[in-house]
């Protein structure tokens, strides 16, 4: 097997479901005690290698882990159990134009953004004009982004966050943005990612896109990793699992 | 160490999240950054009025400065005061207030409290530098000891952002925190000699000597309250136009320092709770 770009070994995140939670001070006195809990486990003992240079893909239902993992894998979530060793520099991109302030312009909002996801100011001032291009709100750049459309405000985040140039690229469900002519371009830019030898990481419910996209895939049910192998294999065997799987 | 590495990188984020506040606070307003002036001024008039010209507060002189005006003078504790208790406040939201952030991107979570430092301290810097211009029309040398003022400003600034970063992490978890410490912020307003000067403390405390029979009077305890200290370094330093009292300074670094050390940590403890907890 080829060199492994990121390495999770037995990760476990437990969530705990409040039964009455205790947000106030006064309900912390009162109970005496700090809150009523119950444990569950989100992912259970998870364990997979992604290589370097693939683009890998996590299916699953809905509530079977997936996010979480994602999450852990940006380091928003810590695991319970288990490590995630990573091999490079790792962006996450669960959410596009996150931070941006709606009273800045777009100019502004590139460089906030840019420094949120791990840019220094050079990197971003180096790759501007590039963000700017792919984004295509030339025209707007300098208007708060508050007037922008939702289209608009989408493509300038992923712009901003597909040029942090990570070797490893967490993507949650995101490739969803924009119009035809946009969801081309980012589909074009995964594909010269992969050809720079970068990872990614992706989460997504469309099994053609991951049919697409992947070389490999991890199927996730319940927090519990059922298979992880070549994409076309694991999509067959979730799809097979699935009631009426005929039909898909 | 290498938790300060990382908040050490994350400096340009800091500054970019800094201008973000400053920049976005008053946007869309005629008056722009002289309304951080506005809240100041209209609390110097209130207890100017309140308090010299009804109650008759009469504060000494500054020595050697001669200076005898009441307004100036409590501008000179009032402007510290209420930049700490604002970087509190503030500090204490902004992991509350940037959730979607938090939730969504990995950075050094510390950067939220400062950069609320940093923009409030922003502001304080302009008034600050407007209470100079006024110092000088009133005639008081201040210039020689501005170096100082800058250090002592520094020394507030670290104790309020560890404050401020202790209750972030409480006001994750509680989300009374907000509303308890902005009683917490009125009363200890009072508690510290802004609008009326600590020698009518002393008188008082004279009155009823050592407390429970030991010899610590109510001006002892009175005294333990930092921002006291700091108050009292500013005061000597732009009002008396003096050294400041080399115990006052001192305990001021020490309070800054024990402060920070202590917000640090706990923040450090729960940043990668953080996420989950909100």
């Amino acid at each position: 097997m080829s060199e492994v770009a990121v390495s999770i070994e037995h990760v476990s995140k437990k969530f705990r479901l409040y039964h009455e939670r205790n947000q106030s001070i006064k309900s912390a006195v009162m109970r005496g005690r700090r809150s009523v809990h119950e444990d569950f486990w989100a992912l259970k003992d998870v364990g997979f290698e992604v290589p370097v240079g693939s683009t890998f893909g996590l299916i699953g239902s809905n509530g079977s882990g997936k996010s979480t993992l994602l999450k852990c894998l940006a380091k928003i979530y810590y695991p319970e159990t288990g490590s995630i060793t990573y091999n490079g520099k790792i962006a996450a991109l669960l959410e596009v134009g996150s931070g941006f302030h709606p009273e800045l312009s777009g100019r502004e909002n590139i460089f906030l953004n840019g420094s949120i996801l791990g840019m220094s100011k050079k990197e971003i001032t180096a790759k501007f004009d590039e963000i700017v291009d792919f984004s295509g709100v030339e025209k707007f750049i300098d208007q708060p982004v508050k007037n922008y459309s939702s289209g608009m405000y989408v493509r300038l985040g992923f712009s901003v966050a597909i040029n942090v140039n990570p070797d490893i690229l967490v993507v949650d469900e995101v490739l969803a943005v924009g119009d035809t002519e946009f969801q081309a371009k980012c589909a074009q830019k995964f594909r010269d990612f992969k050809n720079q030898g970068r990872t990614v990481i992706l989460v997504s419910h469309s099994m053609t896109s991951v049919r697409e996209m992947c070389d490999s895939a991890a199927w996730l049910s319940h927090g519990e990793l059922v298979k992880v192998g070549p994409a076309d294999e694991t999509i067959d065997a979730y799809l097979d699992s699935l009631p009426g799987a005929s039909a898909a | 160490m290498r938790y300060l590495k990382e908040v050490l990188a994350s400096r340009e984020l800091l500054a970019n999240l800094t201008l973000r506040e400053i920049r976005g606070q008053y946007k869309r307003t005629i008056f722009g950054q002289l309304w951080s002036l506005v809240n100041p001024l209209a609390s110097m008039l209130v207890y100017t009025l309140v308090f010299a010209f009804i109650l008759r507060v009469e504060p000494e002189a500054g020595d050697p400065s001669g200076l005898d005006i009441f307004a100036v003078w409590l501008l000179c504790g009032l402007l510290p005061f209420a930049f700490f208790s604002n970087v509190v406040q503030q500090g204490m939201g902004s992991i509350l207030g940037n959730v979607g952030l938090v939730q969504k991107v990995y950075f050094a979570r510390i950067v939220l409290p400062l950069s609320k430092v940093g923009s409030v301290g922003y502001n304080w810097l302009f008034e600050m530098g407007v209470l100079v211009v006024v110092l000088v029309i009133f005639g008081a040398f201040v210039w020689p000891w501005l170096p100082l003022v800058v250090v002592t400003m520094v020394l507030l600034a670290i104790f309020a952002a560890g404050i401020a970063l202790m209750l972030a992490v409480a006001n994750v978890h509680f989300r009374d925190t907000q509303y308890f410490v902005s009683i917490i912020m009125q009363i200890w307003m009072y508690l510290t000699p802004i609008i009326y000067p600590i020698s009518l403390v002393a008188v008082q405390s004279d009155k009823y000597g050592g407390l429970f029979g030991t010899s610590v009077t109510i001006l002892d305890v009175y005294r333990i309250n930092p921002l006291e200290r700091f108050v009292a370094v500013f005061r000597q330093l732009l009002y008396d136009n003096r050294w400041p009292d080399p115990q006052d300074f001192l305990l001021c670094a020490i309070w800054a320092l024990a402060a920070f050390t202590v917000g640090l940590w706990i923040f450090r403890r729960s940043e990668k709770g953080l996420a989950e907890a909100l």
